[in-house]
């Protein structure tokens, strides 16, 4: 398990002797466990990762490198013997890992062996004879169950839906969304599972998703962007919420190369 | 006359780049290749140290046509910033070529790439040529930012630094950049030997 696991006791115990007096004082027992994301500049942001449980909504336009944030996300865990599930509806797999070919971190045997697991949803709603394109309350409940079962049983400790906003989509109401969300992301806490839902929104708009639901839902928010400099696209992060952290909230310039995947470092200020 | 020049300005260099954490050096265009090539047969006459050069004046391809293969010694990694602007890069183990010199923020990220599996007990050295080419691309409040966080960055992770400017580029901005940030300045003339 890759939990990195900060454990504060502390007693504190003052002997007045002058009046006899013995003042013992227990401070509340704190365990903070977090879930390395693996990528060093953004584990130092978040004072040393995620809590783990989190739900954590990654927003960002077309070509912003959520998927391959996540998918880092997932080989860093399994590496350290977290397994992971990468639930796609939006790319078929064979797409996806296609894509990540390019990328060091990409491992083929991490697939093999079980560590990551990739499954397509639409064939999940088929196999379920549910309505591919639209699903009812009931449609969402049976899924539901089925991404808590698979979950439970792999006993995976991260988790990522891409995207949160195709599967919204289906879902059709606003209750209907805060209620799959708020549910997965209990149902997946209680088994101490990290979550990472993309949430694709327009280019240069300050939105969160596309419903306007999901980032209330979700614990945590990184926003992935980009800026214009002198005619180039810098891509940028920038952490907006995570709770149970007094995380950075500092704009980084983000780097996707296929030797060290996502790498950040501060935003320059200036403006070109 | 010129095998006396390039030992002057060898001497020169490596000394205050040894000693000092930051150097500038600012040197007359017609003296450039000179001290290229001073700080090419320094790096090679110390193995043991670890390189980073930045160019942003010539290409890396270029570089290696008229100083050779100076990779050889494996203690030398190249960051081009011109080369894929321009359309010319190649894949090579031995530099990165950073997409655009206005990505100043990679060019940093690489640099620190090149340092972060050294040890503590090899001397890092980082060389950028040059500050006034990268106010070719840039413009002088963010160069000045950028190099500032560089420097930095650099101290804290116990890299030495030189920044070369060409003198006829020179202006109050570059002077600015340099005169502040550097611990030592050396100006170049052919007559100082």
């Amino acid at each position: 398990m890759d939990a990195y696991v900060i454990t504060n006791i502390e007693w504190i115990e003052e002997i007045s002797m002058s009046e006899g007096m013995v003042i013992s004082e227990e401070r509340r027992t704190e365990e903070n466990v977090v879930c390395k994301t693996g990528i060093d500049e953004l584990d130092v942001q978040l004072e040393g990762g995620i809590p783990v449980g989190n739900t954590v909504l990654m927003v960002g336009s077309s070509g912003s490198g959520k998927t391959t944030l996540c998918m880092q996300f997932l080989a860093n865990g399994a590496r350290q013997g977290e397994r992971g599930v990468f639930f796609t509806i939006t790319e078929p797999l064979f797409k996806l890992t296609k894509n990540m070919q390019g990328f060091d971190f990409y491992d083929k045997k991490l697939i093999e062996s079980g560590m990551i697991n990739l499954i397509d949803l639409r064939i999940i709603s088929e196999r379920l004879g549910l309505d591919t394109e639209k699903y009812t309350v009931e449609d969402a409940s049976a899924l539901l169950e089925v991404l808590k079962d698979i979950a439970d049983e792999l006993n995976v400790k991260r988790l990522v839906i891409d995207s949160i906003t195709a599967l919204c989509y289906r879902l059709q109401t606003r209750e209907m969304i805060r209620d799959f969300i708020f549910k997965l992301g209990s149902s997946l806490a209680a088994m101490n599972c990290t979550t990472f839902l993309t949430s694709e929104v327009p280019p240069n708009e300050v939105k969160y998703s596309q419903y306007d639901i999901e980032e209330f839902i979700a614990d945590g928010i990184i926003l992935l962007g980009d800026i214009d400099r002198s005619g180039d696209l810098i891509r940028t992060l920038q952490l907006i919420k995570m709770r149970g952290t007094t995380h950075s909230r500092i704009k980084s310039a983000m780097s996707i190369s296929s030797k060290n995947g996502i790498e950040l470092t501060p935003l320059l200020k200036s403006r070109a | 006359m010129t095998k006396t020049l390039i030992d002057g300005l060898k001497e020169r260099v490596s000394n205050a780049i040894t000693i000092n954490q930051s150097v500038g050096v600012i040197l007359p265009s017609n003296n450039y290749s000179d001290l290229i090539q001073a700080l090419f047969e320094h790096v090679q006459s110390r193995p043991e140290d670890e390189w980073a050069y930045v160019t942003i004046t010539r290409p890396y391809e270029s570089i290696v046509k008229q100083f050779g293969d100076l990779c050889s010694g494996g203690n030398i990694k190249f960051i081009d910033c011109i080369s894929r602007a321009a359309g010319l890069s190649k894949i090579n183990p031995n530099c990165v070529f950073i997409e655009s010199p206005a990505h100043l923020e990679k060019i940093i990220m690489e640099i620190m790439n090149v340092f972060k599996n050294v040890g503590d007990n090899v001397q890092k050295y980082l060389i950028i040529d040059s500050l006034s080419s990268l106010l070719i691309y840039n413009d002088a409040q963010i160069v000045t930012e950028f190099f500032t966080h560089l420097t930095n960055r650099t101290r804290l992770s116990d890299i030495h630094s030189a920044s070369i400017a060409i003198e006829e580029e020179m202006n109050g901005n570059i002077n600015k950049i340099i005169y502040l940030r550097s611990d030592k300045i050396i100006k170049l003339r052919e007559s100082f030997i």
